[in-house]
Parts: structure tokens; sequence; C-alpha cells
């Protein structure tokens, strides 16, 4: 009994990772620009497709292709930032949760009209590999993957505590005026930390697609599961993001092995709506 | 060094500030008084770019400001220590420092101006790594000014220094004022304490809604009635 | 509550009457003329997706809510009748009632703890709730067959709600529309219109001149789901067929917020606009780039929201807006006087309110009494104790960052004390809250950055206050013009406060809390930021106002007034009380000056 336990939190570890990354990124944006971006799992799915496509057509291993992904989607964050988010940073919260719902239903249509609603999945020489220690199965994609996350996360951390750009993000995060009486860009700023974001989704998304597969609406699906990590880490708190991510991954394991595997999404709905109900601020957010 | 003409701004559709005008000589302290909601904030927000100026011109240097984003007006040398000094809370005070030598020569006289700094606050030295959110009243004042001068200013602005300080940190942080003013900085003073602010500055000028009322110099102003009254009623 | 004047014909001659009943003429005609099932069923869709619209534009547009969770009404209104007509034979319109009564349920179980949320973070909770319904209804295949869906067996038959034609079914998704409409249109001129629409401007504000804002949520929602759930039923027995992907789908949710939004978010008939421009369209994007263009649609849609949300935030409404009032004008009828607004107030209302307040005989006197409150390190105010008698104007001054405004908001529920009470009239009114509660004992207070109504003319946030104590429209009015005769804002009732100076807003602050009809008002600076001429206005006012018998306690940095209004004032430093006395007596003592112009002034 003890090592099916001990096998379900592993599990549950390895996608958790996964999820702390996709969930960071909504985070930063979050505590930084205050808007919530209701496009992020369009984010993730253009980068499956991203990645899935490389490795069809130029046989380019996804963990390889990252690293054209990541330079990519952070330009293409900045991009978006410049022509959607940055006319309506002071608009009423109306307006700017439809720009981003907007953004994600042109994204997800688009990608639907483009690549149809076909299931797309890859099979790389790893896919199946699995590693076998102490009577525990570990899938070798999803510990790589885990791994790269883990590393992408603390360098951010590190990224964000140790140089100036990161130091003026976390200012600009929590004190606006100041940040700006200060000399820092903050419009510069804004397009850095949504830049950011989104090649965190980037790179979340070529570790995902070896294990999952991707259709036009796979980000629906994440993004819920990422709105509720953030909500449970605590909106404000990156590290809580990661903490929120590898708790929700191994309640989902758990829940997927004791209850029923499709009642799971059910399961941490519930958890998103009791937490903003008892403690908006999450785990580790502050207030 | 510092000219405002005619400048009037809004601030959330009621006119903030009506065609204001006023200089500043290098190397002068000057204090803006008046009541609550009289314009002092505002000027200051405005000569900083973070309000844009709806009509009028601002001048600093010879050069014109008034269209400029914050970052640049920064850079130019002017910084402003802001209502409330607004430190950035979960920061340590030495990243709070930093955070001030942002721009291009700050940054890199970095080093050097943190041990300037430190010499002047002696108390910040001691309490770098503490996170500014929980320091006293007092030492955040410290450490707002501190942070200012870490751009290398060339015009220091300070609104309400002393607002929510006792009494004894009150004159304290005056005694800093005069000192970096000593030091060759010139200083717009934007305060409540009117005796202070008029005692130790060259020229005043007295807001009301938004319009220069009265100016004069410092010491002629503490002791016109019309100030007296304003602010006592006697 | 009459929306029709007695004279009836005179009344139905005005183009603003008949010009909206043709059009209704028109609708009712419509799904008669096509004689071609394509073109009906976009008339039914269109009106069925106006109601909706209309019911969601109650919750997100007056209220200021946004959800994005509406399709779990839909869809339980959809199963409920479902699933009762076809295991219990039930007839669809006792399903329907049904599925209301478990979707009011629902609404009511989850509103309550939901509104307590910010914008942001309310949108995301109600997306939960509606993916938590479609899972429930996907994976619960024993209730309801899962993803499968359910099929309705075609027994046409007015008992079953089928119909053979599509035709029985426009006319009834139009009365339905009509009926949401025509609440829309009287809920937007009642009280409770008024109470959504200050809430949603500036929900401290509401609070204060007495609006329950969560009441007042919680009522539009249940409206809203009412009607969100009937058309849930109305679906089921239009499409015969319902599955959980269909009617618990965000993309409904959306859709609703859209037509909301093109059309005009917050107007009354707005949505219906946005429905019928945007049903058509789609159903003609779907029907002729067929196959091929899935997806294509919605992408239409997503730029549609994105442009109309940055460019249009008024939607479509504003632009009508622009013509139809001289449009209506140039009709016939349209040149004729329209309706005087009531003239100033017979004195007999006045003197009225007059006795009403002296009659209060019973002490109103109001105390604090050791308050005292600190945030984290900071104590903002220490063991602070006075007293104001009744009748008097009482001043609270100290420099900026003393604790006053502070004190105020420790008094009118905003935020609660750490030690110490509050009494008035007698009573503890310590631990009220919410700031409702505060303005239904009668005590009223203005805020030191005033919070006028955006979305609402002079008048219309007057009766805002006025509501306090009234309920029906019509007196609400008349008070209303009262004060604002009183404050001298009479001529400029009509405007909206964006045209208002800053001490016109002042004095539109002041009247809307005259209109709650208090015994003690507190005034926050509300000389603060005024020219001589503006002060001397005001302070004039305010004795006219004690005058009246109400009790004041004011918050003021302009000594002048200060000294010219209070009988006694408290002075506040650094949250200690430092002296109390007559306003001669403070402007002497040591202490007080001191605490304004330094020790050193004294030397």
């Amino acid at each position: 009994m003890d090592i099916t336990i001990l096998q379900l939190v592993i599990n549950g570890l390895l996608l958790g990772g996964m999820y702390g990354l996709i969930s960071i990124g909504l985070t930063l944006i979050f505590g930084v620009l205050e808007i919530v971006n209701f496009a992020h799992g369009e984010f993730l799915m253009l980068s499956m497709y991203a990645a899935f496509w490389l490795f069809q057509l130029y046989g380019i291993d996804p963990y390889l292709s990252m690293l054209i992904i990541i330079p990519v989607f952070f330009l293409l964050g900045i991009a978006v930032q410049r022509i959607t988010i940055q006319p309506i940073l002071n608009a009423p919260p109306l307006n700017q949760i439809f720009m981003t719902v907007g953004l994600s239903m042109v994204l997800q249509n688009a990608a639907l009209f483009i690549w149809t609603a076909d299931y797309r999945t890859m099979k790389t020489s790893y896919s199946a590999l699995t590693l076998k220690t102490a009577g525990l199965i570990i899938s070798f994609p999803r510990l790589v993957a885990f791994l790269l996350a883990m590393a992408l996360i603390a360098a951010l951390l590190i990224f964000l505590k140790k140089t100036y750009t990161g130091k003026a993000i976390r200012a600009l995060a929590q004190e606006r005026k100041a940040a700006m009486l200060m000399g820092i860009n903050v419009y510069r700023t804004y397009q850095i930390a949504f830049g950011i974001g989104i090649a965190c989704v980037g790179a979340a998304g070529a570790m995902l697609i070896p294990v999952y597969f991707v259709f036009p609406s796979v980000g629906s699906l994440f993004v819920l599961i990422a709105f509720v990590v953030v909500i449970l880490g605590g909106y404000n708190s990156l590290v809580g993001s990661l903490a929120g991510g590898l708790i929700i991954g191994v309640v989902e394991s758990f829940s997927g092995f004791f209850v029923s595997p499709h009642l799971k999404e059910a399961i941490y709905f519930v958890i998103f709506i009791l937490i903003l109900l008892f403690k908006p601020t999450g785990l580790f957010g502050r207030a | 060094m510092l000219k405002l003409n005619g400048v009037s701004a809004h601030y959330e559709d009621v006119q903030a500030l009506r065609e204001v005008s006023f200089t500043i000589q290098e190397g002068e302290i000057v204090s803006i008084i008046g009541s609550n909601g009289a314009g002092k904030s505002t000027t200051l927000n405005t000569v900083s770019g973070v309000l844009r100026a709806s009509s009028g011109t601002i001048e600093f240097l010879g050069r014109r400001m008034e269209n400029c984003y914050p970052h640049e007006i920064v850079d130019r040398g002017v910084v402003q220590i802001p209502e409330g000094r607004l430190l950035f809370p979960y920061m340590s005070v030495l990243e709070n420092l930093e955070l001030g030598a942002f721009n291009g020569k700050a940054r890199i006289a970095k080093g050097k101006n943190i041990q300037t700094v430190f010499s002047l606050f002696p108390i910040l030295q001691e309490r770098r790594s503490q996170l500014a959110g929980t320091l006293s009243g007092g030492e955040q004042q410290m450490v707002a000014i501190a942070r200012g001068l870490m751009a290398m200013p060339k015009l220091l602005m300070l609104d309400e220094p002393s607002l929510g300080l006792a009494p004894l940190m009150v004159r304290q942080v005056f005694e800093t004022v005069k000192a970096i003013n000593a030091q060759g900085i010139t200083v717009l003073l934007v305060e409540q304490n009117v005796f202070h602010a008029l005692s130790m500055s060259a020229r005043g000028y007295v807001l009301e809604n938004g319009s220069v009322v009265l100016e004069g110099g410092g010491k002629d102003l503490l002791n016109n009635p019309q100030v007296r009254e304003a602010y006592l009623g006697i | 509550m009459k929306f029709i004047s007695a004279n009836f014909s005179e009344t139905l001659f005005q183009p603003k009457i008949y010009f909206p009943l043709i059009l209704i003429l028109l609708m009712a005609v419509l799904p008669l003329i096509p004689q071609n099932p394509f073109y009906e069923d976009i008339i039914v869709s269109s009106f069925f997706y106006g109601a909706m619209a209309l019911a969601w534009n109650l919750v997100g547009g007056f209220a200021g809510q946004i959800s994005l969770g509406h399709t779990a009404f839909f869809g339980i209104g959809a199963y409920t009748s479902t699933l009762l007509y076809l295991h219990y034979a039930l007839s669809p319109w006792l399903g329907m009632l049904a599925g209301v009564a478990l979707s009011v349920l629902v609404a009511i179980g989850i509103g309550i703890p939901c509104f307590r949320l910010k914008s942001h973070f309310f949108a995301l909770a109600t997306i939960a709730i509606g993916e938590v319904l479609r899972f429930l209804a996907a994976y619960w295949r024993g209730l309801t067959q899962g993803g499968v869906g359910l099929l309705i067996p075609f027994k046409p038959g007015i008992e079953n709600f089928m119909f053979k034609s599509k035709i029985p079914y426009a006319y009834i998704a139009l009365v339905l529309m009509l009926v949401m409409l025509l609440i829309c249109y009287w809920i937007r001129n009642s009280r409770f219109g008024f109470h959504l629409i200050s809430l949603r401007e500036d929900q401290d504000a509401a609070e204060s001149l007495g609006v329950k804002t969560s009441r007042a949520k919680l009522m539009a929602l249940i409206i809203s789901v009412v009607f969100t759930s009937i058309s849930g039923t109305f679906y089921a027995q239009y499409i015969l067929f319902i599955d959980p992907f269909t009617v618990f789908s965000l993309g409904i949710s959306i859709e609703l917020a859209l037509f909301a939004i093109i059309g005009g978010l917050g107007t009354v008939a707005g949505p219906i606009l946005g429905a019928f421009m945007l049903t058509p369209l789609d159903v003609f994007l779907r029907a002729w780039l067929g196959g091929v263009s899935a997806g294509l649609n919605f992408i239409v849609y997503g730029l549609v929201l994105m442009v109309a949300v940055k460019y249009f935030p008024l939607g479509i409404s504003g632009w009508v807006r622009t013509w139809y009032g001289p449009f209506l004008q140039k009709l016939p009828g349209g040149r004729r006087a329209l309706k005087t607004e009531a003239a100033a107030v017979p004195s007999a209302v006045t003197a009225k309110s007059l006795e009403a307040a002296q009659a209060q005989q019973k002490a109103s006197f109001f105390e604090v009494r050791s308050l005292s409150k600190r945030f984290g390190g900071l104590v903002a105010v220490r063991d602070v104790s006075f007293q104001v008698p009744k009748g008097k104007i009482i001043g609270l001054i100290g420099p900026n960052g003393a604790g006053k405004t502070t004190i105020f908001n420790l008094v009118t529920g905003f935020i609660s004390p750490d030690s110490g009470e509050v009494l008035f009239q007698g009573q503890t009114i310590t631990a009220l809250n919410p700031p409702h509660q505060i303005c239904l004992k009668r005590i009223g207070r203005t805020f030191q950055v005033v919070k006028p109504f955006r979305g609402m003319t002079v008048l219309e946030n007057t009766m805002v206050g006025a509501f306090a104590r009234l309920q029906n429209a019509q007196e609400a009015r008349r008070l209303a013009l009262e004060i604002l005769d009183f404050i001298g804002l009479s001529k400029d009732h009509g405007l909206p406060t964006s045209s208002l100076t800053i001490a016109d807003r002042k004095r539109l602050e002041l009247g809307r809390a005259l209109a709650t009809r208090p015994d003690l008002l507190l005034l926050d600076e509300v000389v603060a930021g005024l020219n001589p001429r503006e002060t001397e206005e005001i302070i004039g006012m305010i004795k006219k106002i004690s005058d009246q018998g109400i009790t004041i306690l004011m918050i003021a940095h302009v000594m002048k007034a200060v000294m010219a209004l209070s009988h006694r004032v408290v002075v506040l430093h650094h949250g200690d009380k430092i002296a109390e006395g007559t306003p001669l007596e403070i402007s002497r003592d040591k202490r007080v000056i001191e605490a304004y112009l330094g020790e050193e002034y004294l030397a």
C-alpha cells in the first residue's frame, strides 16, 4: 500500500511541476499588470502546436525546440501586450476581462480553423520510456519535464531576485507610483513581465506535448487548472504558484486513483471556489 | 532651473491646477504650501510626468519637459519623494536604495552613492537587510529620501515629508533636507508644516484651489498675516 | 407604480411612447413574414437571445457584476424540465417552473459568498461554477445520460410545449423578451434600479446612502436567473436535444455578455440591439461558410469583442442615443413641449421635514468612547473620546495624518475599531456593519474625495439618497428636487456629474447625504479645495442645515470654516486627542499651535 501512495505522490509531483510552470506565468502577469490573462491557456496550446509541428516537419525534439520556443514566445508576449493589453491597462475591469476573453476566442478558433479539431500527439523515442527503481515506475519524459520546469522556475526566481530588471518587475508589482518616480520605464517593464509570463507557458507547452495531446481547446482545460493553482498558492506569490502546482498535481493524482478520474476536474473547481470564498489570499499570498 | 508657465492639469475630470506659474533657481529651497486639495501634490506629479499637463510649459535647465515620460524626467535629474513615502514594502532597505539608482549614470555610481547615503543616514546601514515595510515612520522617510538621492538628482522634490511623523523626527527630516541642499541639490518642498518649510526656504508659493495666490520670500510669507489666518483662523 | 400617467391618450401620442410601440408591433408581425423555416429560426433565435442578453444585463450591466457563469442557469433550466418530462411526464411548462426554483436556489447559494469577490475574481468564480455543473452533467450518467445527451421525442401539442411550426416558438420567445424588457425598463426607473446603478458606480458611497448592496445584487441575480432558466427550458423544447457541452457552455456565457456589450452595457434596450445584430450574423456565417468554417464565426466574435471593448465601450446604444432624441422630435407629436420638471416644492413639504426633525425630542446625542485603531504597526487612533451634543456643530481638526478620517470610517462602519465604543441616541452602534446600517440609523456622511455616481445625473444621484427613506420614485424625485433647491443645484439637475466643478460636486455630495434625512451628518473635509467665495457659500449652507436641527460633526482643515461654524472643536494629533474647547480657546491653545506650526513657532 505504501508503494502505491508513494507512486501516486511522485506522479502527482511530476505533473504538478508542469502546472507550476504554467501558473507562474499567470501569477507574474496578474501581479505586475493586475489583469487576469484569460487567454493564457491559448498560448500553451500554441506552443504545443509549435513543438508538435517542429517535430513533425523538421524532426526537432521538443526539449530542443524549447530553445526556439522560449525566445519566440517572449517576443510574442511583448507584441500581444503592446497591441491588446497596453491600451486597456487603465480601463475598467470589464473591458480588461473581455479583451483577453476575446483574444482567447480568436486564438482558439484560429487554431481550430487552421489545424482542425483533430487530436495530435507525438511519439518520440523516449515517449514510453520509464525508469524502474525501488518498485516505483517513473515516466522518463515526465521526469525530464519536471526537472526542466523546476530549473526554469528557479531561473525565473533568481532573475527576479538578483537582476535589475527583475527587481524593477517586483517593485512595479508592489508600488507602481514609486516605481515610476524611480526612473523605472514602466511601459517597458510591463512588456517584459508579460513576455516572460508567455515564455514560461511556452516552455511548458513544449514539455507537455510528448506526454499529452494537443487540440484547439486544450488551453481551456489547462488554464482552468492554472487558475486553481494561482488562487490556491496565492495570487501574488510566485513561490505560491509552484507550491500550488505541486499540491494540485498530487491532489489530481490521488483523486484520479481513489475517486473517478473524471470527477477530478470537478474536485479542483470545488477547491477553487472554496478558496476564493474563504481564503482568497491563498496559501502564500499577501493581502 | 525649473520654470512652470501657465500649467493646468486635470485629475479625474476635475481641474486641479489652474495656470500655475513659478520658478526655482539653482541651489534654492522653495516651498509650496496650501490646504488639502489645493493642488500641491498635483503640481509635483505634473512636474514628474505622472500626470500630463493639459496646457502650459515646464522647463528644466532650459529644456522642455511637459511631454516626457516619468522615467525620462528622472533621467534629467528631477526626482520626487512621494507623499506617504511609497517604499517597496517587501524589499529590503538595500534593495529599495538600489532601485532608486535605476537609470544609467546613477547605476554606474551606485556603489559610491550607497556609501554616501549610509554615511548620511547611519541607521539605514544598520537596517539594510530589513524589509522596508517593517520600519518605523521616521526610518521609512529616511529610506525614501535616501532612495531619491540614489538617482543623483539635480532637483529634489519632497511631498509632505513630515506627514505622520513625531515632532522629533520632523525636525530631523528638515535638518536632512537642509544638509542635502547645502551639498548643492536644489529643493522643492511641498509641506503641511508651515513653520519649518517657510523658515528654511528662500521663497515660497501659496496654492489655493489650484492657483498660486501668494508668493514671496520664505520669512516674509511666514510673517504674512494672510498665511497665518489661513492656517489658524486668527 | 405608475408609469402611464392619468392622461392616457396624451401620453400615447408622444413619439417617446408610440415609436417603441410601433417597433414592438413590427416585431410581433415579423415571424409571420418569411414563410421559410431558415429565416423563422433566425427570428426565434434573435428573440430568445435578446431575452437572455437582457437578463444578463441586469446583473452584468445594471449591477456591474460580470458573471461568466450564466450558462449554469441555462443548463439547469434545460435539464430540469427535460428530465421531469422524460421521467415523470411532467409538462415542460411546469418543469420550467421547477427549473426556475432550482436555479434560484443555486443562485442564492453561490451569489451570497461570491458577491464578496472583486470583479476579476468574481468572473473567475462564476466560470468555475458553470464548469462544475458541466462536469456534473457530463459525468453523472445515471441522471443525465452524460455526454450522450437527452433526446425529447417529438409530440407536438401545447401541453408538451412543442409545436410543429416555428412560429409559436417565435411568439413565446417574443413574449419572454418583451416581459424581460418591461421588467428592465421598470427597474431602471425604480428605487431598485437606482440602488443597482449606484452600487455599480461606487459601492462605498452607495452603502453610506443606505443602499443594501448585498441584497440588491442578490435580487438582480435572482431575477436574472429566473429568465435565464426559462430560456434554458425554451431551448430544450425548441431543439429537442440537449447535452452538457451545449447547454453548460462557457461560450453561451460569453455570448450573452457580448450581446450586452455590443448593444450597450447597462442600457435598457441595448442587449436587444446586440442580439438582433449578432444572432443573424452568426447564423449566416455558419450557413455560408459551411463545415470549412469551423470556428471562423467565433474568430469574428472574438475580434468584434476586442474591438468593441477598446473603441466602443458604450456599444451601439451610445451611437443610437446621439440621433434618437432629435429623431423622435421630428416625428408627429414630437414638437409638443416635453413635460416640465416639477417646480420648486410647495413649502408644505419643507415645513413637514422641519417639524419631523424638531419632533425628535429624545436625546439625539452622539458619543465616541475610548476608540482605538491600529493598522499594522501604525496607531491611527489612540483612546479618543468626545461627545457631540444634539443640534450643535462640532469640528474635528488636526494636521494631516492625525486620524480624523479614520475616526469617520470607524464610526460609519467602514472599518471596525480595535477597542472602544460608539453610541448614538443611547444605542451602541459600534459593531454595525455593513455601512448601510449606519445610514438607516439616520447618520449620513460625505467623503473627503467626492464620489459622485457617474452613470447618473445630478438629480438621479440625489434620488439615491432620497430612496433611503422613500420607496416611491416620484416622491424620491420630489424630495431630491427640494434638496437640490436647498443646496443651489436645481438648475444643474439634469447634468451628468462630470460637468460639475469641484465646488458643485462637494455640494452634490452634501445634498445626497441630506436626502437620506439624517439626524447626524458627518462631513469629511467638505470645505477643502474651495476658493474663498465658495467657502463662504458652503459655510452658509452648513449653517442652514444646522438650523434645520441636524447635528453636524465636521472634519475640516480650513480653520476659517471651523472657527465660523463650530460650537466646539476637538483637536487630534498623531491619533491622540490633544485638546477640546471652543474655537477661541483652541486657537490659543499652546499644544494646538505646536501641532500645526511646530514647537519653534512659540519660541
